[in-house]
Formats: C-alpha cells, sequence, structure tokens
C-alpha cells in the first residue's frame, strides 16, 4: 500500500518536472506565434533564430564564457584541491569554509556586490567582468569535485611513483593527473554548465549592448515573448541536459576506471 | 658493512612515541621482519626508511650512506604496499616499466628487463591487462615485479601479503622467500603475522610501543623470549609469577602464591623476573602414572578443550592459575572436561622473561 | 579504545597516513599557498572585496560616480526601519522562501524515500539522474516554459476546454500560485537530491535490526529512517530557503505585478532606479537574514561540506 502511494509520488514528480518542458519543446514547432490550437508543424521558428543576429550573438558570447569560465576554474580549482588534499597547513579549515559564500548566497547579492565593485574601480561592466564573476562561481564546484576523487584515491599511489624514483613533477603527471583525469573531466563540464546556464551574474554585468544568451532571452521574455524564444530555449534545455549526462558518466563510472 | 641501518631513531606524533629509539642493522642480502601489534611502530619504522616520515633524531643509514635528508624518489628503494598501489590507468608492462622509465632508459633495456621481471614473478603473457582485471595475487605479484625491476638497494615490504586470503597467502609465503633468495636483495618486511614472520625471516625485530622488544632469528625469539610481552606476542605463553628462588645448581625456581613452585633450568636474571612455558612443551598423563625424573610436575584438571584438527588445546586449572596445553591429536578421542591429569616438563623449557 | 597506541596507527597507519606521509615530504613548503593563491586571489577579488565595497556602499547618500560628493548616511537602514513598505515586501519574500520550501519537503521527502526504498536497483539511478537533470538544466529557461502552461490559453486551459468548451480560464499566470509554482519546480530536485543521499547513507541493517526488535514498518520509518534522514532534510531546507528569498526573476517572470518581493525591488534599484545605495543597504540586509539562517544551520550544513573538501 504505502510503497504503491510512494511510487506513484515519484511518478507525478517527474511528470511536474518535465511536464513544462516538454510543452515549450512542442510548441516550439507550433506554427501559430500565438501557440494556437491545434498545433501545426513548422520549423519556421528554428529558421528564424538562425537569422536572428542579436540572439546567435549573445549565444557566441555564451559559449566564449563558457569555453574561457572553464579553462580557468579548471585549472585554479585543481590545483586548490590539489593543496587541500595533499598538504597540510594552517588555515585549511577556514580557506574551505570561505568556499560556501560563492555556493550560498543568493546570486543577487552577489551580482549587485560585483557591479559595484566593478563600476567603483573601473573594472566595469562587460564580457570580461561576467568571466571573473562566472569563475567565481564555478571555482567551488571544481574543488568540491576534483577533491573528492582526489581524497577517494589516497595517497599511496603517489608514494609508489616516489619509490620507483618519480619526482613530484613526473608523479604529478605520470600518476596523479591521469587518476583524477575522470573527475577533473566532470569538474570542467560541471564549470562549463555553471557559466552556460548563469543568469543573474551576468544580468547584472551586462553593459547595454552587450549580453549573453540568458540575459537576451530574459529581457526578450519582458517586453513579451515570441516562439523564438521557445526554440532557443530548446535548444539550451537540450545543451544543458546532454552536458550532464556526460558529468553523470563521468562521475560515477569513473571510480572503475 | 649492514645494508640497512637505523640508530638511535625517533619519532613521535603529539606525546606519542612512534619510535623510541630504535637502533637496528640488517644485513646485506637479509630478509629482516618487523612484527608487533597495531600501533607497535613497524609501518613507521618502515615508513622512515622510505622516506615518507621524517624521524626527529637519529640516523638512518642505506649502504653506509645516511638519507634522511635524501627525497623519497632519490634513495633506490623498492616497495610493495598493503594494497599494492598498482597505477589503475596503466597496464601491467607499463606499471612495472614505470621506475625504469622516469630513469631514462632505452626502451629495448625496458622491454627486456620487464619482461625479466615478469618471468621471476611467473607472470609473461599478461603484460597488457589492467591491474583491476588481475587477481589478488597476480596484482601482488605485479608490485613485487615493479619494485624489483628498478634493481633497488632495499626491498621494503609493508604487509603485502595481508590482503590475500589464508591459502593464496602460504603460496605468496613460499614464492615470495624464492624470489628474495633468488634475487638476494635486502629485505625489510612488515607483519603482525607472527606465524608469517616465522616462516619467512632469516631474522625478526619484535616491536611494541615503539621500541624494540628483541632481535634474532625467529628460533631464537620463539624459544628464548627476553620479555613477557615477546613471549606472549609470538605464540601463546604460560606465565609464573612468584617469588623468584636461585636454586643450589645453575638453575632457579619460582613458587607462586598458591604454593605451585616451577623449576628452570636457567639461572634466574637480576631483579623482578617470572617464568614461561610455551603450552605445547607441556605433557599430560593420567595422574596415577609417573612424571620423569626432574621434571616439574603440577595435578590439574580439564576445564575445556578446544579441538581444532591436529592438535587439541587443553584449558587446565591448576592451584591459583589456569594454564593452556597444546596436544597432539593422538589420541581416539579428546580428554573429557573434569578429568584430573597431571601435567610434567622439563625444567629446560621453563624461560625467564621481565615481566 | 582510544589508547595511545592506537592513536599513533590512526596517523601512521592507513587512515592518516596519506597526510602525515605527503606533510613530510614538503615539511615547511610553500606549495600549498602557491597552488590556492590564484584560486583565492580571484575570489577575493569577486566575492570578498565586492561584499565589503557593497557594505560601504549602503551607508553613503549617493553613489559616488560622476563627481557627486558622497556622504557619510544610516539613511537606507533607516529608510528600511521606518516605511512600512519594506517590512511587508520582506514579509512577502519570507513567506515566499517559506512556501516554497514547504512544498518542496512535503512534494520532496516521500520522492526521496520512494527512489531509495521501493524501486530497483537498476531503475534508481535512471530516475535519480532523471529527477536531478532539469536543476542542471537553464533555470531561466525552466521558469519560462511554466509561463506556456499556467498563461490564459495555454496548456490548462486549453486541455480543459477540449471537455468543456464555455469554462472559463483557468490561467493563474501572473499570480502568486505561479511563482510558488515555478520555484518548487526550480528546486524541488534539491531537497530530493539531499534526501535521498541521506536516505541512501542509512544502513538497510539498521532497519532491518529495528524489525528483527519487533517495529512496526511505520515505528521503523519514524523511530528510525526519519531521525537519521533528519540532515539531508535540513540541508534541502536551507539550500532552497536561501535562495528563494533572494530570488528576483521568477517572481517577475510568473508573478508580473503580483511578483514584488525583495529581490525585485532591490534589481530595480541598480537597473531602473539607479539608487544602488538603497539596493546595497536592501541587498545587505538579505544578506544578513541569510546569514542568520546560515549560522542556525552551520552545524547541519558544514558536514557534507567538510565530508566533500577533506575535512
Amino acid at each position: 500500500m504505502a510503497p504503491i502511494l510512494l511510487r506513484s509520488v515519484l511518478v507525478l514528480v517527474l511528470i511536474f518536472l518535465y511536464l513544462p518542458l516538454g510543452v515549450m519543446a512542442v510548441m516550439a514547432f507550433n506554427q501559430s506565434p500565438l501557440y494556437a490550437m491545434p498545433m501545426v508543424f513548422d520549423t519556421i521558428w528554428f529558421e528564424r533564430l538562425a537569422g536572428n543576429e542579436r540572439l546567435v550573438g549573445a549565444g557566441l558570447n555564451s559559449l566564449a564564457i563558457a569555453l574561457a569560465n572553464t579553462a580557468i576554474a579548471t585549472a585554479l580549482g585543481t590545483m586548490a584541491a590539489l593543496a587541500f588534499q595533499r598538504y597540510r597547513f594552517r588555515g585549511a579549515t577556514l580557506l574551505q569554509i570561505l568556499l560556501l559564500p560563492p555556493i550560498t548566497i543568493p546570486w543577487l547579492i552577489i551580482g549587485t556586490a560585483m557591479l559595484v565593485l566593478f563600476f567603483w574601480t573601473g573594472i566595469g561592466r562587460g564580457l570580461h567582468a561576467i568571466l571573473l564573476g562566472h569563475v567565481a562561481l564555478s571555482l567551488p564546484y571544481v574543488i568540491v569535485v576534483v577533491g573528492a576523487r582526489l581524497r577517494s584515491f589516497g595517497v599511496t599511489l603517489e608514494e609508489a611513483a616516489a619509490t620507483l624514483g618519480a619526482g613530484p613533477w613526473t608523479t604529478f603527471r605520470r600518476v596523479t593527473l591521469p587518476v583524477i583525469a575522470p573527475g577533473v573531466v566532470a569538474a570542467a563540464l560541471f564549470a562549463f554548465a555553471v557559466s552556460f546556464d548563469q543568469f543573474v551574474i551576468s544580468y547584472f554585468l551586462a553593459p547595454p549592448g552587450v549580453s549573453t544568451l540568458p540575459v537576451e532571452i530574459y529581457s526578450a521574455i519582458r517586453k513579451g515573448f515570441t516562439p523564438e524564444i521557445n526554440a532557443i530555449s530548446t535548444v539550451i534545455i537540450l545543451v544543458s541536459m546532454g552536458l550532464m549526462l556526460a558529468v553523470a558518466r563521468f562521475y560515477r563510472f569513473g571510480g572503475e576506471r | 658493512m649492514s645494508a640497512v641501518e637505523v640508530h638511535e631513531t625517533v619519532k613521535r606524533y603529539g606525546a606519542v612515541a612512534a619510535l623510541d629509539r630504535v637502533t637496528l642493522r640488517v644485513a646485506e642480502g637479509e630478509f629482516f621482519g618487523l612484527l608487533g601489534p597495531s600501533g607497535s611502530g613497524k609501518t613507521t619504522l618502515l615508513r622512515a626508511i622510505a622516506g615518507f616520515v621524517m624521524p626527529e633524531s637519529g640516523e638512518i643509514r642505506i649502504d653506509g650512506q645516511r638519507i634522511e635528508t635524501v627525497p623519497v624518489h632519490k634513495r633506490g628503494i623498492g616497495m610493495v604496499f598493503q594494497n599494492y598501489a598498482l597505477f589503475p590507468h596503466l597496464s601491467v608492462f607499463d606499471n612495472i616499466a614505470f621506475g625504469l622509465q622516469v630513469r631514462g632508459i632505452a626502451k629495448a633495456e625496458i622491454t627486456e628487463r620487464v619482461a625479466e621481471a615478469l618471468r621471476l614473478v611467473r607472470l609473461s603473457g599478461l603484460e597488457e591487462r589492467r591491474p583491476r582485471q588481475l587477481s589478488g595475487g597476480q596484482q601482488q605479484r605485479v608490485a613485487l615485479a615493479r619494485a624489483l625491476v628498478t634493481r633497488p638497494k632495499v626491498l621494503l615490504l609493508d604487509e603485502p601479503l595481508g590482503a590475500l586470503d589464508k591459502r593464496l597467502r602460504q603460496e605468496m609465503q613460499v614464492e615470495l622467500k624464492q624470489i628474495q633468495r633468488t634475487v638476494g636483495i635486502t629485505t625489510l618486511f612488515v607483519t603482525h603475522d607472527q606465524e608469517e614472520a616465522l616462516t619467512l625471516c632469516d631474522r625478526i625485530a619484535i616491536l611494541s610501543e615503539g621500541r624494540l622488544m628483541q632481535i634474532g632469528p625467529p628460533a631464537q625469539v620463539y624459544e628464548h623470549p627476553q620479555s613477557r610481552f615477546a613471549a606472549e606476542f609470538l605464540g601463546e605463553a604460560n606465565l609464573f609469577c612468584g617469588s623468584v628462588e636461585r636454586g643450589a645448581a645453575a638453575g632457579g625456581k619460582v613458587r607462586t602464591t598458591a604454593g605451585v613452585a616451577v623449576e628452570s633450568a636457567l639461572p634466574p636474571p637480576d631483579g623482578e623476573a617470572i617464568l614461561a612455558v610455551r603450552p605445547e612443551k607441556i605433557q599430560l598423563v593420567d595422574p596415577a602414572k609417573d612424571a620423569p625424573a626432574r621434571a616439574n610436575r603440577v595435578e590439574g584438571r580439564i576445564l575445556r578443550s578446544i579441538y581444532s584438527g591436529s592438535s587439541i588445546a587443553y584449558r587446565i586449572e591448576i592451584p591459583g592459575q589456569e594454564l593452556t596445553v597444546f596436544e597432539q591429536n593422538r589420541a581416539a578421542a579428546p580428554r573429557d572436561a573434569g578429568a584430573a591429569v597431571t601435567l610434567f616438563w622439563a625444567p629446560e623449557h621453563s624461560i625467564w622473561v621481565t615481566p | 579504545m582510544a589508547s595511545p597506541s592506537n592513536i599513533v596507527q590512526g596517523m601512521s597507519g592507513s587512515g592518516g597516513r596519506g597526510r602525515a606521509g605527503a606533510s613530510a615530504i614538503s615539511r615547511a613548503s610553500l606549495a600549498p599557498f602557491y597552488l590556492l593563491g590564484p584560486a583565492y586571489l580571484w575570489l577575493l577579488l569577486t566575492i570578498f572585496l565586492p561584499l565589503s565595497a557593497m557594505l560601504l556602499f549602503s551607508f553613503l547618500s549617493v553613489a559616488p560616480f560622476g563627481g557627486r560628493e558622497a556622504e557619510f548616511t544610516f539613511r537606507h537602514y533607516a529608510a528600511f526601519m521606518d516605511k512600512e513598505f519594506y517590512r511587508t515586501l520582506t514579509w512577502r519574500s519570507l513567506k515566499l522562501g517559506l512556501d516554497v520550501t514547504f512544498w518542496c519537503m512535503v512534494i520532496g521527502y516521500p520522492a526521496a524515500l520512494a527512489l531509495a526504498r521501493h524501486v530497483p536497483g537498476r531503475w534508481r539511478e535512471a530516475l535519480f539522474l532523471l529527477i536531478v537533470l532539469p536543476f542542471w538544466s537553464n533555470a531561466l529557461v525552466r521558469i519560462f516554459s511554466w509561463t506556456m502552461v499556467l498563461r490564459g490559453g495555454g496548456l490548462i486551459d486549453q486541455s480543459v476546454q477540449v471537455l468543456w468548451p464555455e469554462a472559463p480560464s483557468l490561467g493563474i499566470l501572473f499570480s502568486y500560485p505561479a511563482i510558488v509554482v515555478g520555484l518548487v519546480h526550480s528546486f524541488l530536485p534539491y531537497m530530493i537530491l539531499t534526501c535521498y543521499l541521506s536516505l541512501q547513507a542509512i544502513e538497510t541493517s539498521l532497519e532491518e535490526a529495528a524489525l528483527s526488535l519487533g517495529a512496526s514498518p511505520l515505528t521503523v520509518f519514524r523511530r528510525v529512517t526519519l531521525p537519521l534522514s533528519l540532515p539531508g532534510l535540513l540541508v534541502g531546507v536551507v539550500l532552497i530557503f536561501v535562495p528563494v528569498i533572494g530570488s528576483f526573476m521568477e517572481p517577475r517572470i510568473l508573478g508580473g505585478p503580483e511578483g514584488i518581493m525583495l529581490g525585485t525591488v532591490i534589481e530595480d534599484q541598480f537597473t531602473v532606479v539607479f539608487n544602488w545605495p538603497l539596493g546595497a543597504a536592501l541587498s545587505f540586509i538579505l544578506l544578513a537574514i541569510v546569514l542568520l539562517l546560515m549560522a542556525i544551520a552551520a552545524p547541519v550544513l558544514g558536514r557534507p561540506l567538510a565530508a566533500a573538501t577533506g575535512r
């Protein structure tokens, strides 16, 4: 009795989670801009999308920032994770607590605070400022994900490499890095997703005329939406979900690799 | 010259001494065992020799050279870890070749030496396997081959057989010994398994709470433990505590508070001492029968027996204490609980130990 | 038994040996600080300095740009205290947080329980992934998708009108319930995730032991499962409540005129009204509420993070 009830909750939850996404995706193929029924299948909105320079430009900005963010956050985060997992030093606990604010303070506060400081100091707004913000948000995730992988392997393999005559750098290159590679890849995909989906920070740091995809979509929604937004949103959802499926693969099955 | 020399080495963790002024010498080609319970410092000592633990004071030498300041990767050691620490991302071949590659040895020579190492551990043909495709015993051999292929000065083994089941463990013991003999490499072997230490090692050192209790060949340490700890840790021992009396001849005797007098053929040491007797040295006879002359003789009653196939362990009550006696399983049936027996053993088998 | 020898083994044995060994190699070395330097300098510039700058800003009379002279003032904080409007606003945001968290709890915990206990193994991983997946897709797009469903003449209306063509519109877009639905949709996976992880961590032998001692399944749940999974539930509550009270995009899109919250007012100060000092002060009041909540929840929150980062 109880199991059946619980299982139906689970089914309803899945319907609840995917229903609006499904509706949105289907409506992207509706010829009528007013979402009129019965539906007439058409790919016109995807074609319009390809010709929409603002959206395409914003999409390219999003992509460029996400890629740069991935490279920077993965490198800096992996270095920090190594420090936490392989060295004992004063202040380590405090430094780890300092990773909490970027994850837990509402983005609205962080975003407006960055706006204030960047505007004030002359760093200004723009893609560079957005990148600065995205890396800050991605770093804690990279440190946690790579750190978990480093910890699960312990130091025995590195010790073994040392007894075999490998110096610290050789050990890192030939043992540590290959072994934690799945964790690093997962962290990189995470960082990409964090940046590609990030709206709030980008919104406050984007000057007029420059925007990322989510910022462009937000202003389009506020102006009154069009099915083009459905089309681009459908693309975004598919990209992010595909990305997270890749993360799941690396993160879960990485252990036995 | 000793291959490995540890002199007055001290390592503390907080207030606890993991190594308390440990001094020992391991001879060239010797198979040397470090034996002790958990926390005795045996692993710390091995890791200090490897370079993973920095001693606070004392000297460690390999081949006569002080190595305290030499980093691990320049010490020229080979080590087999408890869980083998095989690189999961590398094949068997690359695992074994690793130490040669980082030394910049030519490819052709590497191929040759890896093949030779694989022959030594009888794993030829498995070059391309990944570690997780190997059985526990095979992984163990790869780890051994990997440690030996660089021709290290010393081989350090950190409970290398601990993860294997009993049968495989016994097989590997024989093989390990054989390989060590073939290669002739100086070997330090950490274990908490006393039987393994007795079987494998040329000499063993017993450690307790960071201190060296006794060093010697297995038979000597087993037959003549110097301390109560050594007697009880290595095998089992029946202990007789009480007043020590110096005998008329060379020997001495202990009289327990319950009035049991136990003689030893050996002179008692100065200071406090107790007598230890191994359970298998005691013989059991029916009370009616006579014991040989000169033997220690005690009357007792069987409390219970523990059957273990080839032998039977009896727990026997004598005045003031209980004793354990092992008897070969020769009779048709074990002795009954409650039966009265006479225990006797030669005074040579009563060993003086420090309390 | 915590004898001294055990402590030594703990340090030299398998558990702590790594750190002891690694630190021995690199004793007194600056390596960890070189490794950490870039990441923490980055965080300093993008998180900690901005927060400090904003605190300073919230005490200025006007934004000190374009040659304007700013004076030190408590005016913005005083405004918050004096004006009924801001208190109502804060209460609205808190109430939104409570409502969303409540529904996430009521729906999320049973779903997590079903997933952890009543779904066979091979399905469990796939379902878990399906539930978590939307969480990592674009939040803005997911909120937007609800406008398709909730608007007058949207999916709900059209489904109803198929059966009853004359039915009045049920569209609830631009209402408080619409905001709640959208936010629950956004954060429900978080609750299921944290509850599921803590339920998974409970050894089934504990529940079996309780059953073997004569407890009914309901008692087992009440006395064993629920108390042991409570930390996960609590982590979920905090991790949902905090972002919800700081939300502005969701109320804006789904709430329309009904969507005025503390978050949207702060947004306006920075993007429409350009009263940055007031926006900063309101942000800091929001931050104070968040920090207070985190301080209360710190003992529970600290553990999962510590586990993940290795302390």
